[in-house]
């Protein structure tokens, strides 16, 4: 395996891997975030602005990798 | 996969690539050249002065559209951003509104199609860009801390609390200011890499689309990859909008923790 090929192999397997945990956080914030908004509606907007801060918060993660991959398939 | 097989894809990707108009020479290590991002953040810089110039020029009781979305949105900045910082912070709503307002406009200028002699090009799609915008944030959070707490005081926010016991307090207080200091200027880089990251990526997705279409121009991948473009299309201006405020509801949270440090 040559250099060029090492890179796009990291720069795909690190993407995918890095995408599973921020995945099941989002989607375990988001389910939380519908099961609070069912129990007590009126408290939806407060609901609502936590869950996108927490949402941003571990997207942010995905996108990390994502740099990484960028920087390994263009600039390493 | 030889190199011409590919470069239909990676031709709709040089959509990405900054173009100098206007050359300038390097002072040192800086380039001042005129490049189309600069041009574009200059077009977003005059649209957002002008909408909210003209809006002012001319206020009425009853309000037509534009006054009416420009009302909106200052009431979105003053209550709902800047709004939980309480009195105190009643006067940062003027940054956190700039901020909101010129993401916004500059991510949506970004989604507009555009011809080829324009140079198209998003400047919220490149990570200096929306670093300097998170720099402003970061400089304005420790600003803010060390004037209200003065130097031993916002150092001391970054601490234990006082009473916990001296045996205890001295090794723990080495390892409670690293993590805060590495938090605190991990801050500005998370802003800017959320940015950067949603925009840049939707537009990666597009433009590997358009790029499939030219490379395979069959009936089989043409009709869903057009279907995907628009969805696609669609999602990234709710992300245009999403991302706007993230970014300014994040400020607001890293100003307020400042401005009320050590309680």
């Amino acid at each position: 395996m040559d250099a060029e090929t090492a890179k796009m192999l990291a720069a795909g397997l690190g993407m995918g891997l890095a995408t599973l945990g921020p995945a099941i956080g989002i989607g375990y914030l988001t389910g939380r975030a519908a099961e609070a908004i069912a129990r007590q509606p009126e408290a939806s907007g407060d609901i609502r602005t936590a869950m996108i801060i927490g949402a941003g918060m571990t997207e942010a993660l995905a996108l990390y990798a994502f740099v990484i991959a960028i920087i390994l398939l263009f600039v390493a | 996969m030889a190199a011409e097989d590919s470069s239909k894809v990676v031709e709709a990707l040089h959509e990405l690539n900054v173009q100098t108009v206007v050359s300038i020479p390097k002072v040192g290590p800086f380039d001042f050249s005129i490049t189309n991002a600069v041009i574009y953040l200059w077009v977003s810089a005059l649209v957002v002065f002008l909408f909210f110039f003209i809006v002012s020029r001319r206020l009425r009781k009853e309000p037509d559209a534009m006054q009416t979305f420009a009302e909106i949105l200052i009431g979105f900045a003053t209550g709902h951003l800047t709004g939980q910082i309480g009195e105190k912070g009643r006067k940062y709503y003027y940054l956190i509104l700039t901020i909101f307002v010129f993401i916004l406009t500059t991510n949506l200028i970004g989604l507009v199609p555009k011809p080829e002699f324009l140079k198209p090009y998003t400047p919220t799609a490149n990570i200096n860009v929306t670093f300097g915008i998170a720099l402003v944030v970061f400089f304005m959070t420790q600003y803010q801390g060390f004037k209200r707490h003065g130097f031993r005081g916002y150092m001391g926010s970054w601490l234990l609390p006082a009473g916990v016991p001296k045996a205890l307090a001295a090794p723990l207080n080495g390892v409670f200011f690293t993590v805060h200091l590495v938090g605190e200027f991990f801050r500005p880089l998370s802003l800017s890499v959320r940015l950067f990251g949603n925009t840049i990526a939707g537009h990666l997705v597009i433009l590997v689309m358009l790029g499939l279409i030219l490379e395979f121009s069959s009936v089989v991948v043409i009709i869903p990859a057009s279907l995907f473009i628009v969805v696609m299309t669609a999602f990234e201006i709710f992300v245009a909008f999403i991302q706007a405020y993230i970014f300014s509801l994040l400020s607001v949270i890293y100003i307020e923790g400042a401005i009320y440090a050590g309680h």
